[in-house]
């Protein structure tokens, strides 16, 4: 317990600097000149370093309580959060969460698919916890899943995925830049920019490799464009680091989130890679 | 040491962050005649015959072997149709697909 105390005072009053430090110079000398917060610290035993983009609990249980009041958007689905490979050859094969925070250390259980439902804790709340996986944070990424069952295989529902990516911004979960500037990102993200506007980016992993992706209401249907395709259709070897599509630019899709014609009823249909021509 | 001040980090890590995530033009592939592309591009064809016949264009190369090509060819109004040719891991095309662009609305 006291490496929990320990770990979420470092946190606290390390927070700042070490991003100040992180940006400006090398740690050490500019941890060691921003006194007062650096002299404290420096007298306390640190067995985790919380990583910049490290999931908030308090964010995401924010974004499961905009899954509760914007159900009309998905009125029966249900919300699970979900973790996703990042890096290449990372495994998620024994892949474990906790909430951590001042006196509490609470395991998650994640399904065979990765996916996991966030029990809700006062407690946790109350001492600002996070989410930490036994693995570096940047092996992976995250994501709210909103589903509603009995859809068709191969497919998904638009109205799901606006409430998946306002839940996934309220709850932090996007981190498409470097760690060392995440906590930035996270900072400046605004949920309704992201999912409400044309130039929203808020990234969707299809199962499995796509080659096209059609929306289809009654009669209506359209084959999204090339550019709502694999992060844009315009990553490159020096960009694809920053995005959490690194490992999954071949799955990855933007969907008209914003676009209002399209009703929350639409069809998503994927054309897979491997499927027939 | 003078601290930094909070909007100056925040200034500086805006102007690297948004150096990474910011938006770029649409894509635009090569620009191709129709029936050249449907005589061309055909289940089976190879990456170097549609190289040959169509051009380079932009193209994706995905790390399980699969690579997309978009190809585009002119409409009214500016607007363009698009055509993009799936290869397998063999470099053979797999799938294709078009795209006309939607209606342009009027008032």
């Amino acid at each position: 317990m006291g490496e929990l105390r320990a770990f979420t005072a470092a946190r606290r009053t390390f927070a700042l600097a070490i991003a100040a430090g992180a940006i400006l110079a090398p740690c050490g000398v500019v941890i060691a000149q921003t006194a007062p917060a650096a002299e404290q610290v420096q007298t306390v035993r640190v067995p985790f370093v919380r990583n910049p983009v490290d999931k908030s609990y308090p964010k995401m249980i924010k974004g499961m309580e905009r899954f509760m009041r914007e159900r009309a958007l998905a009125p029966a689905a249900t919300l699970r959060f979900r973790l996703l490979p990042r890096l290449p050859n990372s495994k998620l094969d024994g892949v474990t969460l906790r909430v951590l925070g001042d006196n509490v250390s609470a395991p998650v259980q994640i399904a065979p698919d990765y996916s996991f439902v966030l029990p809700r804790n006062e407690q946790a709340l109350r001492e600002d916890a996070a989410v930490i996986a036994n693995r570096r944070s940047d092996s992976m990424t995250w994501r709210a899943w909103v589903q509603t069952p009995g859809l068709a295989p191969g497919t998904r529902r638009l109205g799901d995925l606006r409430l998946e990516c306002r839940v996934g911004m309220d709850a932090g979960l996007i981190s498409n830049s470097s760690p060392m500037f995440g906590w930035l990102s996270n900072a400046l993200a605004n949920t309704d920019q992201v999912c409400g506007n044309a130039d929203g980016n808020y990234l969707f992993f299809a199962e499995r490799p796509v080659f096209a992706v059609t929306l289809r209401h009654g009669a209506r249907t359209e084959v999204l464009p090339f550019k709502m395709m694999y992060a844009g259709g315009d990553q490159t070897r020096e960009t694809l680091p920053f995005c959490d599509c690194q490992v999954l630019l071949d799955r990855s899709y933007y969907a008209p989130l914003w676009d209002k014609s399209w009703p929350d009823d639409t069809s998503i249909e994927f054309d897979y890679m491997d499927g027939q021509p | 040491m003078r601290r930094p001040s909070i909007p100056g980090i925040a200034a500086l890590a805006c102007f690297l962050l948004l150096g990474a995530c910011a938006t770029s033009a649409p894509p635009v592939g090569t620009q191709v005649n129709e029936q050249r592309f449907s005589a061309s591009v055909v289940p089976g064809a190879t990456r170097a015959g549609v190289l040959t016949a169509l051009g380079p264009t932009r193209n994706i190369v995905f790390d399980s072997g699969y690579e997309v090509w978009l190809y585009q060819t002119a409409r009214p109004n500016g607007q363009f149709a698009e055509y993009v040719v799936l290869f397998d891991r063999a470099g053979l095309v797999s799938k294709t697909r078009r795209r006309e662009p939607p209606p342009v609305k009027t008032n």
